[in-house]
């Protein structure tokens, strides 16, 4: 019995603070419309200084306005033109630990490669291939021999 | 995070490199017993002499050893007669060998022929007239330091 009691008197509270702020609503919505005659009013009073002033006032905002929308076309164009890079930038930032792991992958198959390049060049100047060349390796060592061959 | 891998990785790199320099330089101070049998097998001209070999001697030899699969049979076998000799010639001697060796390599194949032929000629002189000519001639290169 007092907890129906209690409901109502809660549900009696609810509606009042609705028709509160309802009534304020109504309020504000009525002084704005006001504020909006009383500068219509006054608008059509306005003397010719004031509207020479308003007028050039606007002209003002205009101009700052289209010059505000030059720059801006003009900054799209310029990134239009550097979108690669800012691609490629963004990529990077996206893809650091790829990106990185893919440079010393380069890195680590340039050095093998170079490695075993000299490695192949050495092979054919290694003392092995001096060894088992034609001549013995005393004919290309004997000071003797190279006079011989001068002299003959 | 990703600062801290590839320094990691730099270092792996780096420690790597270092343990290949440490294990060149332990190659060339490896006695004839510490040898693999595929080296001894090659250098067996050198068994007797190896241990007394100094270490950058060795190296080159080893160097030999490690080329001397690459190789046809008749070049092997050529390789293991002259490898006793070749490790009794001064270091001055080799760096000549081997700068008169890139020439030979250079010339066509008719000169080589003539040259061959010319070395047996000149095998066929006396030991006294050979030393004649080499004490005759002068001092081609600079010095060899292996």
């Amino acid at each position: 019995m007092n907890r129906r009691r209690d409901n109502m008197t809660n549900e009696k509270h609810i509606n009042l603070m609705d028709d509160e702020v309802t009534s304020n609503l109504v309020v504000e919505d009525q002084i704005a419309r006001n504020i909006t005659e009383l500068l219509n009013d006054r608008a059509q009073q306005l003397k010719p200084q004031q509207e020479q002033r308003l007028s050039a006032a606007r002209g003002l905002a205009i101009d700052y306005l289209a010059e505000q929308q030059a720059q801006l076309a003009s900054g799209n164009r310029v990134s239009q033109n550097g979108n690669a890079l800012r691609w490629f930038g963004q990529h990077l930032e996206q893809h650091r630990v790829t990106s990185v792991a893919l440079i010393l992958a380069v890195m680590l198959l340039t050095f093998f490669a170079v490695q075993h390049l000299s490695l192949n060049n050495n092979l054919e100047n290694s003392d092995a291939f001096l060894l088992a060349s034609d001549l013995p390796p005393e004919a290309y060592a004997d000071k003797g021999f190279n006079a011989w061959l001068d002299s003959n | 995070m990703v600062r801290f891998q590839l320094g990691f990785k730099c270092l792996l790199v780096l420690v790597s490199l270092l343990f290949n320099g440490l294990a060149i330089a332990d190659d060339a101070n490896v006695t004839w017993a510490q040898l693999t049998d595929s080296q001894r097998q090659v250098l067996n001209p050198l068994a007797s002499e190896w241990d007394t070999l100094r270490p950058w001697q060795r190296e080159k030899m080893l160097d030999i050893a490690r080329d001397y699969p690459k190789m046809s049979s008749d070049k092997q076998e050529r390789v293991k007669k002259r490898l006793a000799n070749w490790s009794r010639m001064t270091p001055y001697e080799r760096e000549n060998a081997r700068k008169r060796h890139q020439r030979f390599k250079d010339l066509p194949a008719d000169k080589k022929n003539e040259l061959r032929k010319k070395w047996h000629e000149y095998q066929n002189l006396t030991e006294s007239e050979r030393a004649k000519l080499r004490a005759e001639s002068p001092d081609t290169y600079g010095d060899a330091d292996n």
